[in-house]
């Protein structure tokens, strides 16, 4: 065990699921930051999460028709990842302990979600980035 | 406090120092004229004179690609001194920071270099650390030189006719690309003044055509080639592509028949002349013309050309065939199309050769114009040529080159790297062989380590990674990613791959607490200060002002990413809050002393405190603690470690939390808590169980793998068997 204090485990919601459903739980643990069923969330800050995760989409839509710049969808690319460090503190304040196939995950603390979300979105935003690049959308 | 007091002292001076740097940076991101570029009167924005000594006028731009000629008086006639080039008239040859560094060229008529000055460049580490005059030194070294001889970056191999220029320490990849700046403007403008003489190659042999391919065979086989440049390549928007040209090589019986059918074929190979050789390019689409709008009767045709190895071949009005139509079934349509005659012995179709379409870049910011130009390679196949293709031995590129020759360095770098993981992976071996008071097992991995990592990889190989490379690497995933420009730094480049893959095997301590150059110079002169008797004198900062100042680093490190988006160079001037480049790539006694002082400053507080930098300034730590949440596999706890604070209190980097918990973005893994771990004589839970044991008189089974002794199960005694007693 890499954790000493045993109060700092969080189990998901899906955390009892095996095999392929765990894995697809896990894909959109990381792609949903909103709270499941019976999963307490705050009401203000889910719904003011959907509207920015709506603009943050939005901001990507706009730029896959080549009507937005490059530095606009990293600005709010930035933004949305903000947010979605308060979303997830506030939904789903955990985040994985070791390897990531294995089955431990641990509270939060605020710099975990920072760390977290900066990393995901950095990929997933380079990824998309990258595609509209490619496309020749999108120019640098 | 001692670090903050000095820091507020300091940080002023630094900044003074880096607004000075700036006004002495003669050169860097200097706005130059937009005529430089392309104005026929080059010289009247650009100092030729100062390259080319004694000349007193200069000719328009001339040739393609355009130098100018230099003159001097004399008798009141001008007589040919020799001949001035702009470099970005000829290549775009990016150097570290992606840019090229625009140089102007003096060659004299024998073909020696008499001049070279750098009037505009944008690489950061001549702007800070490396001074410019190291920039003009090695350019220096190419005066007197011949533009036909074998110049390389490296020592001199006279068995192999190369002439070796000196390096700059520390700026290896920018003037591997000025060298080839230097050489390729050079050859190019030798060539077309006659100084070098072209390659003569031997002429290709084809066999008569036997069929008429389609236009979709021709394709197959690559008999038609397709150059395609889109819009964003040349800073443009829009639809569809920039240019679309799909060309091919006419003399070929079979691809010239196929292409303009039999009497075309034959009427095109009765103009002729021996020697000659005939392509065609016709465009499907595009935004622009390949031809060039400015072309006028007599000109050059400035858009496109052939090169084949350092020949290049242009095109002027008098080699200019119209193509009325492609006989070839299934040709695409075309709105824009030429035959254009190579005149010139050198060319061989056997050889492969390359269409160059010569293009502009726009700058989306400055709406300057920037040379770039793209190409596609062509070459007949075996089928086409009597005897098939002959052996033809590409030139390594450059970053092979210098991977080649600094191939034993690299070795011993990589087999330095896995032999310290394979330590470090047998870690749970070492600490149960330490003890507290006995770390050799631990330590002396380690401290080879360090040693190694200061001497070799330091001072000697300058392969300290920066958070400067962080920032390219990441301004290059978005941007522009060239494998080239990472490729041309071996050692930091296996270093790099090497941080990444362990940062998410074992978190960021491994690379900062047992490989950092700087890291362990620090640590080690921490030891050290303990050795010589100063322990009286170390200290730690209480744990509620070091949890605070921990966060500074990662302010440090959004800082500068984000200052990076609006201005690289900026961003690179204020990376100088790492010392890296006075400790190892310039010296500490090399440079302007605020940096000196800040150096030292904290090198020498390292001596009183552990790694000061390390925890509290270091921007790359900073970044690579981040992903080190995700760390695989982490250091071991026990349940006791809630409550028990042994470890917590030997913990030079301040990583164990009031729970029990290790903050792995802040670990160094010096591995002194598993030593603990394992000791039953220092942790707690363990020594107890220890003395409870003997205590009982029970044996002490080995330690498991969770930290505690093997459980003694009581087995109940087999019943006696009567008559079996002594």
């Amino acid at each position: 065990m890499t954790i000493a204090d045993r109060n700092e485990l969080r189990q998901p919601a899906y955390g009892e699921a095996h095999g392929l459903p765990w894995l697809v739980a896990e894909i959109r643990d990381h792609l949903w930051p909103w709270a499941g069923k019976g999963q307490p969330a705050r009401k203000a800050i889910q719904g003011a999460g959907f509207a920015l995760a709506i603009a943050a989409t939005l901001a990507w839509v706009m730029a896959a028709l080549g009507r937005l710049e490059a530095g606009a969808i990293i600005g709010w690319w930035f933004g949305w990842s903000v947010f979605e460090v308060l979303v997830r503190l506030d939904a789903k304040p955990y985040v994985k302990e070791g390897p990531w196939w294995g089955r431990l995950y641990r509270r939060a603390t605020v710099m975990d979600m920072i760390c977290y979300v900066s990393f995901k979105n950095l990929l997933i935003g380079a990824v998309l980035f990258i595609a509209l690049k490619a496309a020749g959308v999108l120019i640098v | 406090m001692f670090a903050l007091r000095a820091l507020r002292r300091f940080l002023p001076a630094l900044a003074g120092l880096v607004i000075a740097s700036a006004v002495h940076a003669d050169t860097y991101e200097v706005k130059l004229p937009p005529e430089l570029g392309t104005s026929p009167k080059m010289c009247d924005y650009a100092p030729c004179a100062e390259v080319m000594p004694g000349a007193t006028s200069f000719s328009e731009r001339k040739g393609q690609p355009p130098f100018v000629e230099a003159y001097k008086d004399e008798g009141g006639q001008k007589k040919l001194l020799g001949y001035v080039m702009l470099s970005t008239d000829i290549t775009d040859t990016p150097a570290y920071s992606g840019k090229p560094v625009v140089t102007l060229i003096g060659m004299d008529t024998a073909g020696k270099f008499v001049g070279v000055k750098i009037l505009k460049h944008s690489e950061p580490i001549l702007l800070l650390g490396i001074p410019e005059s190291l920039l003009i030194k090695f350019n220096n070294q190419y005066l007197g030189k011949f533009v036909g001889d074998n110049i390389e970056i490296g020592r001199s191999r006279p068995d192999e006719n190369i002439i070796g220029l000196d390096a700059i320490t520390g700026a290896t990849v920018t003037v591997i690309a000025q060298n080839q700046v230097m050489m390729t403007s050079g050859t190019t403008v030798a060539k077309q003044v006659g100084i070098l003489k072209p390659v003569i190659r031997p002429q290709a042999k084809f066999p008569p055509a036997t069929g008429t391919p389609s236009w979709s065979e021709l394709v197959a086989d690559g008999s038609v080639q397709r150059l395609t440049v889109k819009p964003e390549e040349v800073g443009l928007k829009g639809d569809g592509p920039y240019m679309d040209l799909w060309f091919g090589y006419l003399n070929q019986p079979a691809i010239g028949q196929a292409i303009l059918g039999k009497d075309g074929y034959a009427s095109l190979m009765s103009r002729l002349k021996d020697g000659e050789h005939a392509i065609f390019i016709i465009k499907p689409a595009g935004m622009d013309s390949f031809k060039g709008s400015g072309f006028v009767r007599g000109g050059i045709y400035d858009r496109v050309q052939v090169r084949q190895d350092k020949d290049a071949f242009t095109f002027r009005d008098l080699d200019y065939v119209n193509l009325w139509s492609v006989a070839a079934a299934g040709a695409p349509a075309f709105s824009e199309s030429a035959i254009f005659i190579i005149r010139g012995k050198g060319f061989s179709a056997a050889y492969p050769w390359r269409l160059v379409f010569l293009g502009n870049k726009i700058d989306k910011e400055t709406a300057a114009k920037t040379f770039a130009n793209f190409d596609k390679e062509y070459w007949l196949a075996d089928k086409y040529l009597e005897g098939g293709r002959p052996v033809v031995i590409k030139p390594d590129p450059t970053w092979l080159k210098v991977w080649k020759e600094r191939a034993v360095e690299i070795a011993g770098f990589v087999v330095f790297l896995l032999a310290i993981s394979a330590a470090y992976a047998s870690r749970d071996k070492l600490v149960r062989r330490a003890n507290r008071q006995r770390r050799w097992p631990v330590n002396a991995f380690k401290y080879t380590g360090w040693v190694i990592s200061i001497g070799f990889v330091g001072f000697s190989a300058m392969a300290q990674p920066s958070i400067t490379q962080v920032l390219t690497w990441f301004h290059s995933l978005l941007f522009q990613w060239k494998w080239e420009l990472f490729l041309s730094d071996p050692l930091i480049f296996v270093f790099w791959v090497f941080i990444i893959v362990t940062v998410f095997i074992w978190g960021r301590g491994f690379f900062c607490g047992w490989l950092c150059p700087f890291g362990s110079l620090s640590e080690l002169l921490f030891r050290l200060g303990r050795l010589v008797g100063l322990k009286r004198f170390q200290f730690q900062l209480p744990k509620p002002l070091h949890d605070k100042l921990k966060w500074v680093k990662y302010v440090v490190f959004f800082g500068l990413l984000a200052v990076s988006f609006f201005s690289m160079g900026l961003a690179e001037k204020l990376a100088e809050v790492e010392p890296f480049k006075t400790t190892f790539l310039v010296g500490i006694t090399n440079r302007s002393w605020p940096y000196s002082l800040f150096a030292a400053g904290l090198l020498g507080l390292s001596i009183f405190t552990e790694r000061p930098f390390c925890k509290y300034l270091c921007p790359l730590g900073a970044s690579l603690a981040m992903p080190t949440t995700f760390r695989w596999f982490g250091l071991k706890r026990k349940d006791e470690c809630t409550s028990c604070k042994a470890c917590a209190k030997g913990c030079g980097s301040q990583a164990i939390d009031a729970k029990g918990n290790i903050d792995q973005r802040e670990c160094m893994l010096c591995l002194d808590c598993m030593v603990l771990y394992y000791d039953d004589h220092a942790c707690p839970p363990l020594a107890q169980e220890r003395k409870r044991r003997t205590k009982a008189g029970q044996p002490l089974t080995p330690i498991n793998g969770k930290g505690y002794f093997i459980p003694i199960h009581q087995v109940p005694a087999e019943p006696q068997k009567k008559g079996a007693t002594a």
